[in-house]
């Protein structure tokens, strides 16, 4: 039986999905590395589009999106399914963009309490007001705590107490940082008054 | 907040709703995960069941060695005697592509019919695991059939399937140990903890 052959990715619909996903998810249990390969393609998106929002940087990104997935590996036989696999797989990347963002600090001494306080910055290769990649660009130029608690809330649908929970933060640090982020995206992305 | 205020947040969110939520990186990262991935062989729970190796070994081997693939032969099944309760076994199938082989339904069928004769010989909390077991493994079967149906032949499920036969075969053999123990209700101390 050649395992290797079945790495192309099934569109299924969304019960067919997860019906799928747990068979994959109990024979990468027992040790298929095949199996796993599967979950990543899977997921591979949405995990590398929350890390890339998350670290507003491709490089680290991709870093974090490969730690995720060998944590996750590492973690599978005590996955017990209580939330979906997709939420886990979440958890384990935001555990990674902080933990990298701990390392970094470390060893540039970029103090992020620091890095909090920039003010965002237009970048000039965005595109028009309020187009994706504008938005994206003025997601990514948020101060990190604010951009965090915005990409999981906002972007990715988490509740204050979910979000908070992730990041390891109170909820009303999560809510002052979301209110935050907010407004400097609204400051970033009014439309520009045209002279009459 | 204003009514402009209101509006413009409400924008915000539709923007931030409108984002796609799967940005795929540019490269393929699974080369390098899979390159750290430590090898793991997770014990399976039904092989520490040292009573049931001889006939699990023997059982599971006719799967493994005899369901073989015939093109579009039509789905073989078996149906077992009559058990009562959730511990009924079923008949087998192997998706739309797939017979099983004479031999495993036969053993498989020997297995049920010597279940139903002997489920009355456990004790009670015994004779409810093996259910709730067979119970889960009969989901698991189900799900998977489902999965296969939709994409036949699929290497992996059908491996996943044949685990779960083999898994159920080990927990039918367990039973027929116990229950055949001294040939009556099997001593306490002499239980094996499914």
């Amino acid at each position: 039986m050649v395992l290797a052959e079945a790495s192309a990715v099934i569109d299924f619909d969304r019960a067919h999905r997860e019906t799928y996903e747990r068979a994959l998810i109990a024979e990468a249990k027992a040790g298929s590395d095949m199996a796993f390969e599967k979950l990543y393609r899977m997921h591979v998106g949405r995990i590398h589009g929350l890390c890339l929002r998350m670290t507003a940087n491709r490089d680290r990104a991709e870093d974090c999106t490969q730690e995720a997935f060998i944590q996750a590996w590492r973690a599978l036989p005590r996955f017990e399914g209580r939330s979906g696999f997709g939420t886990w797989l979440h958890r384990i990347a935001v555990n990674a963009v902080l933990a990298q963002g701990r390392r970094r600090r470390e060893e540039t001494g970029i103090d992020e309490a620091v890095d909090d306080t920039l003010e965002l910055v237009a970048d000039p290769a965005a595109g028009e007001p309020g187009g994706d990649l504008d938005i994206e660009a003025a997601v990514a130029a948020l101060p990190p705590g604010a951009r965090r608690v915005l990409v999981l809330a906002g972007v990715y649908g988490y509740s204050h107490e979910e979000t908070a929970s992730m990041l390891g933060i109170a909820v009303g640090t999560c809510k002052a940082q979301l209110h935050r982020a907010r407004q400097l995206l609204g400051t970033r992305l009014a439309p520009v008054e045209q002279p009459s | 907040m204003s009514g402009q205020g209101e509006e413009a947040g409400a924008r915000l969110n539709a923007m931030l709703a409108a984002l796609p939520r799967e940005l795929p990186p540019e490269r393929d990262l699974w080369p390098e995960i899979a390159a750290q991935l430590e090898p793991r062989r997770a014990p399976r729970r039904w092989l520490s069941l040292a009573a049931a190796a001889v006939l699990l070994v023997a059982a599971s081997s006719l799967i493994t060695a005899h369901v073989v693939r015939q093109g579009v032969a039509p789905v073989a099944t078996v149906t077992a005697p009559p058990v009562s309760g959730a511990a009924a076994v079923r008949p087998a199938s192997f998706g739309p592509s797939h017979a099983l082989d004479p031999e495993y339904v036969a053993a498989r069928q020997q297995l049920a019919a010597m279940l139903a004769a002997r489920m009355d010989r456990l004790p009670s909390s015994a004779r409810q695991k093996v259910e709730d077991n067979l119970a889960q493994l009969h989901r698991a079967t189900d799900e998977i059939n489902a999965a296969l149906a939709l994409q036949p032949g699929d290497p992996l499920l059908e491996e996943l399937l044949l685990n779960t036969y083999q898994d159920e075969l080990a927990v039918l053999a367990s039973v027929n140990q116990l229950a055949n123990f001294n040939g009556t209700t099997v001593p306490e101390d002499k239980r094996i903890k499914l």
